[in-house]
């Protein structure tokens, strides 16, 4: 579709700080930098000992008061956070480290050193993590060094497994491949490309283990097992004031406030962080289903026409403004006719096709144009009139969609028949059992053997080809009178693709009464075996349509001429080892926000004139109507033929 | 002539879950096959998904372990190579994936990546690199200019051109394609096979072009091997394969492919293609072949001449006789 590229170009220019990051980052800086300037900020030693100011209330000398032995609680307050906050990053640094590693070559060299990655993490992550604590703090005494030593061995797992998991993932992508091809020695492959791909979920896990790690201190040095008195610690403050809670509320808020303002600032900052590093968070435009917009005139159309779309004009939203990424697009689809939409990636045949379906992704808006299309009881309705419910409505009753992919569009944890029975108990009332045996009905009807046994079957229990008869059993269950198939062969192998088009085909002589089939389509040999009409599109326009046949052996416009011309198989004679060359057409398409003035494809097309730079050409009809070319040299074509 | 790359009895099984307490069920994906590739040739593998097309290829740049009789390489023995020669072997080998998207680091600029191939084999250092590579792009039809973007400003088109542009970059001797056109346009497929074309003329490279497009795959290859479920159907010179099949298998995946202008007479196919971990006993196409006689069953069919130069793993005579 012609959305994504978009979307996804402006989601990966993100600037070096991008503008949702400053805040967190400021707030986390001041909170991680404000104990280490303690010096600076208070004159008193946190562990002078002063008896006689014992429990002092807040002064002038001392702004948060003095604690049980008379210390000056700002200083102990900032001086603890030197302690809590060095014990905690050094710890998650140690544990990211040694976690990173172990999670890295486990992943990349596999057999042992994987098993020795997961068992190891599996080991330390049984151990309930205070129990932990407490049996590494009683063998080697508490400590600030202890603590570190504990954190770490609680926190690298965490790592290990993160490590392990992205990088896996990465390993099996084709540029790691290409990189062992090249022969890169695998430190090379491990830390140059591997580890930059895996850094996202990594330093988010940071964070996260930083701030989990804050507590864990905090809980031990409570507990009388971290940090030794009367060093300061917040776990160490908290455990002092315990005992005066009721006399002196102050003194156990403070440290209190400190770790909650220090752990919020840190899961802020995390927060932030995963949508900044996440591509999918910035893709922007929810993906919510448009209704399409009112229809200008009411249409007259002849009895045998299913679904007709007049002058679609669909635009892409925009922050600099729209683009037209559909534009005037008129389709007429009859009943018992084969209509194939053929073009290739970005030229707009899928939108045009989910604008007939009501199903247009949210960043797209339908401009102008009006879609018609007829129901079962007779009359031609304008999909733009109908709210949501009644869209649904047409949905699968008189309009049905099957796609390139059959696997995403049935649920794996169901069986096949019972997604079957919902589908068509959605639409119908009728007793279940009677919905079964329609089912069943159906997995015949699209020649699946053994339908019955195949009904209580699972998704993933059937190949490709018997998944995808599936798909066009479940869209037939409500007999629509229209339905689009979007690349519906384009995965399968060709033995199976020609199964599956002979199905088709099939269907279009027996089924009902007629059915209407728009076919989308990149490959021209398919298009030529199955369609009545073709429709031509490139770069969001219709550039040329007419009977199939016609069409495929006398092309008029340029684009349709270059696009046969460069398929191999239009060319048995033509050798490489001859030197032969096929004739390719130059350069890309166009992006929507890029076409060349006048008309789209001038720029591309080896026929162009200067005139075709001036005014984009209008659809130029042949004498007899039956076909039509977005071309100002069309006429001429059009004579010779 | 001695050829490039020779391989004799390649092997490949995967584990498969279990059988039973002890036992380890295997799938064997690949079993006994043979190919050469003489210098400047290009060899095309065509098959369905599951053939072992894809398997064969990787198995070749030892990117996974596999076991064959042979596996020679331009005079050295590939399965006996140690780790360190093999590295420096790769410089004469190379592939180009099929998806342009996961195939080049998305953290990566062009000037990285192709630097990546420069200095891992001590190539163009110093002041030679840039112009080699301005001369690697312009190769690939690439303007220099755009050496310092990453691979997400590119159209597919020119990712593959950037990917081919990565393998070329330590010149090597033989190359493997896999399914290299099959993400593409066709208006794009054209270009990119051209500009492989252009390089066979221009470098005599060697290429194992693997594709399921038997169009393409007569197009720019010499040879054609045509596998199913691991094993090797036919093989023959590329016109020869694609106008005058000899294997019925070869024949239906011809008559199978869509064709612009008149419906061919096809060659109906019945049932699925079986998973490799119970493949038929005898010739594993038997199931699903219109001229399976019982002896098929019997005993999986040995690869005989088959007119000149050509091989086909068929006990029938009589069928297919066409030139």
């Amino acid at each position: 579709m012609t959305a994504l590229p978009l979307a996804a170009r402006r989601s990966r220019r993100l600037p070096k700080l991008p503008k949702r990051m400053i805040l967190p980052a400021v707030l986390l800086a001041l909170l991680i930098v404000t104990p280490f300037a303690a010096p600076l900020l208070t004159p008193y030693d946190p562990v002078q000992i002063s008896v006689r100011d014992r429990l002092a209330a807040p002064s002038w000398e001392h702004w948060l008061g003095q604690d049980e032995f008379g210390r000056d609680r700002l200083a102990r307050v900032l001086y603890g956070g030197q302690v809590s906050l060095t014990v905690a990053f050094v710890a998650t640094s140690i544990a990211c480290v040694i976690g990173t590693l172990f999670g890295l070559i486990g992943a990349y060299f596999r057999g042992p050193f994987e098993f020795v990655t997961t068992r190891l993490a599996d080991v330390v992550l049984c151990f309930p993590p205070i129990l932990l604590a407490l049996l590494v703090v009683t063998l080697f005494g508490p400590g600030a060094d202890t603590l570190v030593a504990v954190l770490s061995i609680l926190y690298f797992p965490a790592f290990a497994r993160i490590a392990f998991s992205e990088a896996l993932r990465v390993s099996a992508l084709d540029f790691v491949e290409a990189s062992r091809a090249l022969g890169t020695p695998s430190h090379r492959i491990v830390l140059k490309t591997i580890l930059p791909n895996i850094a996202g979920p990594v330093s988010v896990q940071y964070s996260l283990t930083a701030a989990a790690a804050i507590t864990i201190e905090s809980g031990l040095s409570f507990l009388g097992l971290g940090v030794v008195p009367p060093a300061p610690s917040w776990g160490q403050m908290i455990r002092g004031a315990r005992a005066f809670m009721n006399q002196d509320p102050l003194g156990i808020l403070i440290p209190c406030v400190a770790l909650t303002l220090t752990i919020y600032a840190i899961n802020f900052f995390c927060d932030r962080l995963r949508d900044t590093l996440d591509p999918k968070g910035n893709a922007g435009g929810k993906d919510v289903t448009s209704v399409p917009a009112p229809g200008r005139a009411p249409v007259q159309e002849e009895a045998d026409v299913i679904a007709s779309v007049r002058d679609l004009r669909l635009e892409l939203r925009h922050p600099k403004g729209a683009v037209d990424v559909i534009e005037d697009v008129s389709l007429t689809l009859r009943a018992n006719q084969c209509t194939a939409l053929v073009g290739e990636s970005g030229s707009g045949k899928s939108l045009t096709s989910l604008a007939i379906m009501g199903l247009l992704p949210g960043a797209i808006r339908q401009a102008d144009g009006a879609l018609h299309l007829r129901r079962k009881q007779g009359g031609m309705v304008d999909l733009g009139a109908l709210g949501p419910k009644a869209l649904e409505d047409v949905r699968g009753n008189d309009v049905a969609m099957i796609f390139q992919e059959p696997m995403t569009s049935l649920n794996p944890i169901h069986k096949v028949g019972a997604q079957m029975v919902e589908a068509i108990l959605s639409h119908r009332k009728m007793p279940r059992a009677e919905a079964r045996s329609r089912a069943i009905a159906l997995l015949e009807l699209v020649g699946i053997n053994e339908a019955a046994r195949r009904f209580d079957g699972y998704p993933h229990e059937m190949s490709g080809g018997m998944r995808q008869r599936v798909m066009i059993a479940m869209a037939l269950t409500c007999e629509p009178r229209l339905l689009i198939a979007d690349e519906p062969t384009t995965a399968l192998d060709v033995t199976i693709q020609a199964e599956i088009i002979e199905l088709l085909q099939k269907l279009r002589q027996d089924y009902a009464d007629g059915l209407s089939l728009l076919f989308i389509s990149h490959n021209l040999g398919i298009v030529s075996e199955i369609a009545d009409r073709v429709v031509v599109m490139y770069s969001g326009q219709v550039v040329e349509e007419g009977p199939a046949q016609q069409v495929l052996t006398d092309p008029h416009h340029p684009y349709t001429r270059a696009l046969m011309e460069s398929m191999p198989s239009a060319h048995a004679d033509l050798h490489s080892a001859r030197g032969d060359r096929l004739q390719a057409i130059s350069g890309t398409p166009p992006l929507p926000d890029a076409r060349p003035s006048g008309c789209s494809f001038r720029d591309r097309c080896p026929m162009a004139l200067p005139a075709c730079a001036e005014a984009r050409p209008p659809l130029f009809a042949s004498a007899d109507g039956s076909r039509a070319a977005r071309c100002i040299r069309a006429p001429e074509a059009q004579e010779a033929a | 002539m001695t050829p490039l790359l020779e391989v004799r009895g390649l092997n490949k099984s995967y584990p498969a879950g279990r059988k039973g307490l002890f036992g380890k069920r295997m799938m064997q994906v690949l079993r006994d096959v043979s190919l050469t590739v003489q210098p400047g040739e290009v060899l095309g593998l065509v098959g369905e998904s599951g053939s072992g097309k894809s398997t064969i290829g990787k198995a070749i740049l030892r990117l996974i372990p596999s076991s064959s009789q042979a596996m020679r390489f331009d005079g050295q023995d590939l399965n006996t190579l140690p780790s360190a020669d093999l590295r420096r072997l790769r410089k004469d080998m190379q592939i180009i994936f099929q998806d342009p998207y996961a195939s080049l680091d998305p953290r990566k600029t062009v000037r990285a990546v192709l630097s990546e191939a420069l200095d891992t084999h001590d190539l163009h250092r110093g002041a030679a690199r840039q112009p080699r590579l301005t001369a690697l792009m312009e190769m690939v039809g690439l303007n220099p200019i755009f050496l310092d973007r990453r691979p997400h400003e590119f159209s597919g088109g020119q990712r593959q051109r950037i990917g081919i542009a990565r393998a070329l970059a330590v010149e090597p001797k033989f190359i493997v394609c896999d399914e290299a056109v099959s993400a593409l346009d066709v208006s794009i497929q054209a270009q990119v096979l051209n500009l492989l074309a252009d390089l066979r003329a221009k470098t005599g490279i060697s290429l194992l072009f693997i594709s399921h497009d038997l169009s393409v795959v007569r197009y720019i290859s010499d040879r054609v091997m045509v596998l199913y479920l691991g094993r090797v159907m036919e093989v023959g010179g590329a016109d020869q394969v694609h106008f005058a099949p000899r294997h019925p298998y070869t024949a239906a995946l011809i008559s199978a492919e869509p064709s612009l202008g008149h419906a061919p007479d096809r060659i109906r196919l019945t049932g699925e293609i079986p998973s490799p971990l119970t493949p038929p006993s005898g010739c594993v196409f038997r199931s699903r072949c219109p001229y399976a006689l019982p002896a098929c069953a019997e005993t999986a069919p040995e690869l005989r001449p088959a007119g000149e130069g050509r091989l086909k793993a068929c006990i029938r005579d009589d069928i297919l006789q066409g030139t």
